[in-house]
């Protein structure tokens, strides 16, 4: 039998299992992702580093997946395990549209998500942000860290990078900001978890969801992520 | 029906020349001698209500319910055999359940009447099993507010979600039924049973679909029509059962519940009054005649 | 009886238990890269498998066959590589034929992401996905443990980085052809120089729109090896001898029985 090198302490505030190790050369997402709500819906950003130890395997990676019309997610943790579980819940939200003859609401996708990662959580190392628009509910945030609970809150940040900002992102951060604010508040946290974390870098990506749909920027290194904006 | 006596009614999953699955006309039959069951949807709920008969006087008065709670926003009832209703329940209840362990909160009534049609027709298919004695009716209300995912932690920003639309579409009463061929459609009145074509006239007179009947209205009126749908059934005994699922704003807080004794004592008066008084209205309309004659 | 045979691998799992050293796989420490252009895209790989610090073969294969379309080249465990390739080659051969479409890139990319991440990274193979179908070019890394990656240009294996380098340093958008397979060539002789792991020759496949596909098998071959300065051959009566003694058939009788052969010697005997 093979086992998955799975290393559990007993230590004097409970047993601590490193669930964040990766199988010898798996492709990590040492990575800075966050989500936040504004006043029109959500918006979700990305680094664009992936790695294989010390090797930067990709410098442009895309980690904002779509997985349903105006529902996406911010991955971070193992590649090969976060593809495999957006790629699962992309299926059903796609089946689930299909059946109900209806979109599925961002809670629906979170609960997917959520099953996956809490049922699988001792093969899984995946730290999930899910942000989703719908006119019903409007902009939500959800986050699923290692464990596989499901927060529901303002902002997200996670991966890496962001232990670093979660002063900037606190003294920083308000309620019903607009897409300019938000925008601003995003790149801002992303450029100093980049600045700060090794493991995080490339361009900065993001996604702004609102009832006019999906709109994606990209913001370069070259000019300290000032330009070139908005895409397509 | 021509063809009976020609081997072809004798088995599920063999079609008759001329396209029909006699099994399933057969259930239908069973259907057509179960008690009358009727089901009202209105703008702030929906009513459920069935003509049970008294097959003993032994039987305990106001037990042996025939109105099933499938989730807590969800009932059925059904018309036919009793024990294939119960297993209908049953299957209905494992549906929700499960729809609840994967997407973490209550199953739309139609994504539930979707299901239960697609159990009841795989029934119709397979000579090893014979289709469903039982028309059912499922009524529901999908929840108008905000549904957390259930096991969730947090709330969002305090100041509400972004860029919601207040004129959104979101829930409301969901009223179906599904025959014993597995087709279903979605209804304003639904009525099955013995007494249906009685029933199914006193629904239409309600002009449902123009939405001015409220809920309370609406347990009156099923009341009355269980009552009048018994009326060529006179020579047996029968006991009315109702439930009903409001709007969260309303009596039941959008939770499938029995209508409560007192209501459904009121209904029932009134339902005979009314009745009493058509007997009335006959009996002056014959002297009326009779005295115009004169 | 289907299914995997386990009795070798109780065989090394007892052995291992006494102290021997288990059986290594043959890896390709490798350089494989692939690079889109203009009209299409090409890949290219070095031709060395080690065994360890041995190597195993000087002039392998490392391109493999998918599609008439849709190429692949293989890092990693040799075996996993070439059973991988062929694996998902057929079931695209049978999608294909049911579809009665061409295959397209991203399908076998998916297949070969949805089979590996089963295997959890114990499949070893890491590998350049790359065609051209009806949806246009498609060029896709593919690791072990089922992560893809897609990129303009890419490079796998131990002498990635130094294929890396090449890429990141010469390369520009909008290559035509013979750029894409001068710089895609270029990026392998850095692995063959530069990486422990690779060497021998270049395989380069070019797979372009409306064109068949070019296999260019030992494109370069940078490590011929040259006529040798001296013979170390003896020359006949190099070595001295002091007395001599010739055995005959005959001799041979009172030892061994021999036998005359009937008949054509080169007669190969067929077991009726």
């Amino acid at each position: 039998m093979v086992g998955h090198g799975l290393t559990g302490m007993l230590g004097e505030d409970g047993i601590h299992v490193d669930m964040n190790h990766l199988k010898s050369g798996e492709v990590n997402l040492g990575t800075s992702i966050m989500a936040i709500n504004f006043k029109d819906g959500v918006i979700l950003g990305a680094d664009s580093r992936t790695t294989t130890g010390a090797y930067i395997a990709n410098r442009v990676t895309d980690k904002l997946t779509q997985v349903h019309d105006t529902i996406w997610c911010c991955r971070s943790g193992s590649a090969a395990d976060t593809q495999a579980v957006a790629d699962i819940v992309s299926y059903h939200l796609n089946m689930y549209a299909i059946v109900n003859n209806e979109a599925p609401s961002t809670q629906v996708a979170a609960s997917l998500f959520q099953e996956l990662c809490y049922e699988n959580k001792d093969m899984l190392s995946a730290g999930i942000i899910i942000a989703g628009y719908d006119p019903r509910h409007g902009g939500q945030v959800y986050s699923i860290p290692l464990g596989g609970s499901l927060h529901k809150q303002p902002y997200s940040i996670g991966g890496s990078g962001s232990t670093y900002i979660y002063g900037y992102c606190d003294a920083n951060w308000r309620e019903n900001m607009t897409e300019e604010e938000g925008i601003q508040f995003v790149r801002g946290a992303l450029r100093e978890a980049i600045k700060w974390d090794g493991s995080s870098g490339g361009v900065i990506r993001l996604v702004v969801l609102t009832a006019k749909g999906a709109q994606r920027h990209l913001y370069l290194p070259d000019t300290d992520y000032t330009a070139p904006g908005r895409t397509q | 029906m021509t063809s009976i006596g020609t081997g072809y009614d004798l088995s599920n999953s063999v079609f008759s020349p001329d396209g029909r699955n006699f099994q399933v006309e057969y259930a239908v039959k069973a259907v057509e001698n179960g008690g009358t069951a009727v089901g009202i949807r209105c703008r702030d709920g929906v009513v459920l209500a069935v003509e049970k008969i008294i097959t003993s006087k032994l039987l305990k008065p106001g037990a042996n319910k025939r109105i099933s709670t499938v989730d807590r926003h969800i009932g059925v009832v059904s018309a036919g055999l009793a024990p294939d209703g119960r297993h209908f329940v049953s299957r209905a209840r494992d549906e929700a359940s499960s729809w609840r362990g994967v997407y973490k909160g209550p199953i739309p009534v139609s994504a539930l009447a979707n299901r239960l049609g697609s159990y009841v027709q795989a029934y119709t298919l397979y000579s090893s099993v014979r289709p469903f004695g039982v028309t059912s009716i499922i009524g529901g209300w999908d929840s108008e507010a905000e549904l957390a995912v259930d096991g969730q932690v947090g709330s969002g920003p305090k100041s509400g979600s972004g860029g919601k639309v207040d004129k959104a579409k979101s829930g409301g009463p969901g009223l179906y039924m599904i025959e014993p061929s597995g087709l279903y459609w979605g209804y304003y009145g639904a009525a099955t049973g013995k007494g249906r074509q009685a029933a199914k006239a006193e629904l239409e007179k309600l002009d449902l679909a123009s939405k001015k009947i409220s809920l309370l209205e609406a347990v009156k009126e099923a009341a009355r029509i269980i009552y009048v749908a018994h009326e060529d059934n006179k020579d047996k005994d029968f006991e009315l059962e109702m439930s009903w699922i409001s709007s969260l704003d309303g009596p039941t807080g959008g939770r499938h519940e029995e209508v409560p004794k007192e209501l459904l004592e009121e209904a029932e008066r009134a339902a005979k009054r009314e009745l009493e008084g058509d007997d009335e209205d006959e009996e002056d309309g014959a002297k009326g005649s009779e005295r115009m004659e004169e | 009886m289907t299914g995997f045979d386990f009795s070798n691998y109780n065989r090394n799992a007892a052995l291992q238990a006494k102290g021997a050293p288990g059986p290594k796989a043959t890896s390709t420490g490798t350089t494989i890269v692939g690079c889109i252009f203009d009209n299409g895209v090409v890949i290219a790989a070095d031709t060395r498998a080690t065994s360890g610090p041995i190597v195993a073969d000087k002039n392998c294969e490392k391109l493999h066959y998918i599609a008439p379309k849709i190429w692949c080249a293989g890092a990693g465990t040799a075996a996993d590589t070439e059973f991988t390739t062929a694996l998902i080659s057929s079931n695209i051969e049978l999608h294909s034929l049911s579809t009665g479409r061409p295959p397209r890139v991203i399908t076998c990319m998916t297949m070969l992401k949805q089979h590996l991440f089963r295997y959890q990274g114990h499949i070893g193979a890491y590998l350049v996905v790359a065609g051209v179908d009806p949806t246009g070019t498609g060029l896709y890394t593919v690791h072990a443990h089922g992560s893809t990656d897609k990129l303009p240009y890419v490079t796998m294996g131990s002498g990635s980085l130094a294929a890396m380098s090449v890429f990141e340093s010469t390369w520009r958008p909008n290559l035509n052809k013979e750029d894409a397979i001068a710089l895609t060539s270029e990026a392998i002789k850095a692995g063959i120089f530069n990486d422990l792991g690779s060497g021998s020759n270049v395989d380069v496949c070019v797979i372009e729109k409306e064109k068949p596909t070019q296999l260019l098998r030992n494109y370069l071959r940078p490590n011929e090896r040259g006529q040798k300065e001296r013979d170390y051959r003896f020359a006949k009566g190099t070595t001295a001898y002091l007395n001599e003694k010739v055995f005959t058939k005959e001799d041979l009788r009172k030892y061994v029985t021999v036998e005359e052969i009937s008949g054509d010697p080169n007669l190969m005997e067929v077991d009726s």
